[in-house]
């Protein structure tokens, strides 16, 4: 086995729903350091890949090998041997997640959602475990709130404390998807400086999101699908300026015309 | 009614006081062995290993396919033939809390998986594992759900206790009938033990709200 020069790569992946293929043989392979973004019209398996990268999908066909290790299980002979769902779980640890609607765990504080992990998973004691939570929910800027349900917290607020919470397992990988879509407007920028931080710090991050202007800014990478593929892989200043497909065009003229609605200059 | 005769209603109380203990204590065995069972099986039926939920589904089918009574005189005439040599106030307490364990896993399971998916998820991506993730995620959060039908199930054991009659038990029915046998006076008889009942499943269900008000 050739050791893999990059962080994540992803060969050959598809997931079929019932006979379709929403992610349609996806190649995709990301360094330490790149901030991808995945951008593409609602259906176009943008969450799927991202899903299937920490097999809460579990992918009908394809690797997804992380710093070197396959997802799925131990490569023998030439063939895969499955892990066992805890092996699966230990994978998992590796990569952060931030979901569309925050999953916040509803019967716990902030600061306990954030030491739970920690707590549970990795056997760090409370205490620690708790002091460390606190630690990472100031980086937030949520020490006040550390006390509160996710009920009590804005959406702003509870999607920061989700952030927190995938950091506290020291991910080496960090996934977002629609981080900021259930948001109100004024509460968006909240959670993108949030993750702005992280990128200049060098976290690795693939990044599905709608916000066109925070992509441009922010990704080293563009990433735009559609049907289940990758239409087009290249920085985000030549994919606003010169876009290379029809379908990219086309997708960027439809959000173009949807901001300005928001914003009629 | 003015038949009715009072004389053996008085006489009749401290043999029935006798029973509802009797019926009490298989009650209370068979609450904390049956919560136990149900529990352990309702949190077992999202397992990811296959055959133990099969085995799980199949004991929940069983136990609510089948009426409590014939449950009641299998297991009195079955554990014999394994060689498991019970009195009938076990049995009985054994049939009670395989009866109610079926009925129970049922609503944990039930009470687990309302819980929304998302939570799972969130479980899922901080590496915990399946067993995890319904212990300390989806549990929890499932308590105040599951504990109005588990209340409630308790009270359908107190009830359902009155089947052991059949298997000889002397708890409160079975002592009503006794006396029944003895005094030919069953609309008296069924009268107080009515009376009985109702006394001992409000007395629970006031406790029932009241561990819930706690809870919530
Ligand atoms: N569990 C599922 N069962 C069946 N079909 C599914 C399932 N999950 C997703 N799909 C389908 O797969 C396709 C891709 O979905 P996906 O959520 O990955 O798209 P997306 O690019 O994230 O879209 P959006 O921008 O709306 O979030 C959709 O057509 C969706 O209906
Ligand atoms: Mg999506």
């Amino acid at each position: 086995m050739r050791a893999s020069p990059y962080l994540l790569a992803i060969r050959g992946l598809s997931k079929i729903y019932s006979g379709v293929p929403v992610v349609d043989r996806v190649d995709l392979n990301v360094s330490s350091g790149e901030i991808v973004m995945v951008i593409g019209p609602s259906g176009a398996g943008k969450s799927t890949v991202l899903r299937c990268i920490n097999r809460i999908e579990v992918p009908s066909e394809g690797d997804i090998v992380l710093a070197g290790v396959n997802m799925e299980g131990e490569p023998r002979n030439g063939k895969i041997v499955p892990d066992s769902p805890a092996q699966t779980a230990r994978k998992r640890r590796q990569i952060g997640m931030v979901f569309q609607r925050f999953n916040l765990f509803a019967h716990l504080t902030a600061l306990d959602n954030v030491a739970i992990g920690p707590h549970r998973v990795l056997g760090t004691p409370l205490a620690e475990a708790r002091k460390m939570a606190a630690e990472h929910l100031d980086r937030v800027r949520l020490s006040e709130h550390m006390a509160k349900r996710p009920a009590q917290l804005s959406g702003g607020q509870q999607q920061r404390v989700a952030i927190a919470r995938a950091l506290a397992m020291r991910p080496i990988l960090m996934l977002f998807d629609e981080p900021t879509s259930a948001l109100d407007p004024e509460l968006v920028g909240e959670v993108l400086e949030v993750i702005q931080g992280l990128a200049r710090e060098g976290m690795t991050m693939l990044v599905v999101t709608h916000e066109m202007q925070f992509a441009r800014e922010v990704g080293t990478r563009l990433v735009f699908m559609a049907d289940g593929r990758v239409v087009e892989d290249t920085s985000p200043e030549i994919f606003f300026t010169r876009p290379a497909h029809d379908r990219s065009r086309e997708f960027l003229r439809r959000v173009n015309s949807r901001q300005s609605a928001f914003d009629p200059v | 009614m003015n038949s009715f005769d009072w004389g053996v209603i008085w006489y009749s109380i401290p043999y029935l006081l006798q029973g509802a203990v009797v019926t009490l204590e298989i009650s209370a065995l068979a609450m904390v062995f049956g919560t136990v069972i149900g529990i352990s099986a309702g949190l077992l039926s999202l397992s990811d290993m296959k055959l133990i939920t099969l085995v799980v589904r199949a004991y929940v089918y069983f136990v609510r396919g089948t009426p409590a009574l014939v449950q009641v005189f299998l297991v009195y005439f079955a554990l014999p033939e394994f060689g498991l040599e019970l009195s009938s106030f076990w049995s009985g307490v054994v049939a009670l809390s395989f009866n109610a364990g079926g009925f129970i896993a049922e609503i944990v399971r039930s009470g687990l998986q309302s819980i929304d998916a998302g939570q799972t998820e969130a479980a899922k991506a901080i590496g915990m594992t399946n067993r995890q993730g319904i212990l300390y995620i989806l549990l929890p959060q499932s308590l105040r759900r599951i504990t109005p039908p588990l209340t409630n199930e308790v009270i359908t054991l107190v009830k359902s206790s009155s089947l052991l009659s059949v298997i000889s038990i002397v708890e409160l029915t079975r002592a009503a009938q006794a006396i029944i046998a003895a005094k030919f006076t069953p609309f008296e008889l069924y009268a107080l033990l009515a009376v009985f009942y109702l006394v001992m499943i409000s007395a629970l269900s006031k406790l029932s709200e009241y561990v819930e008000a706690r809870l919530a």
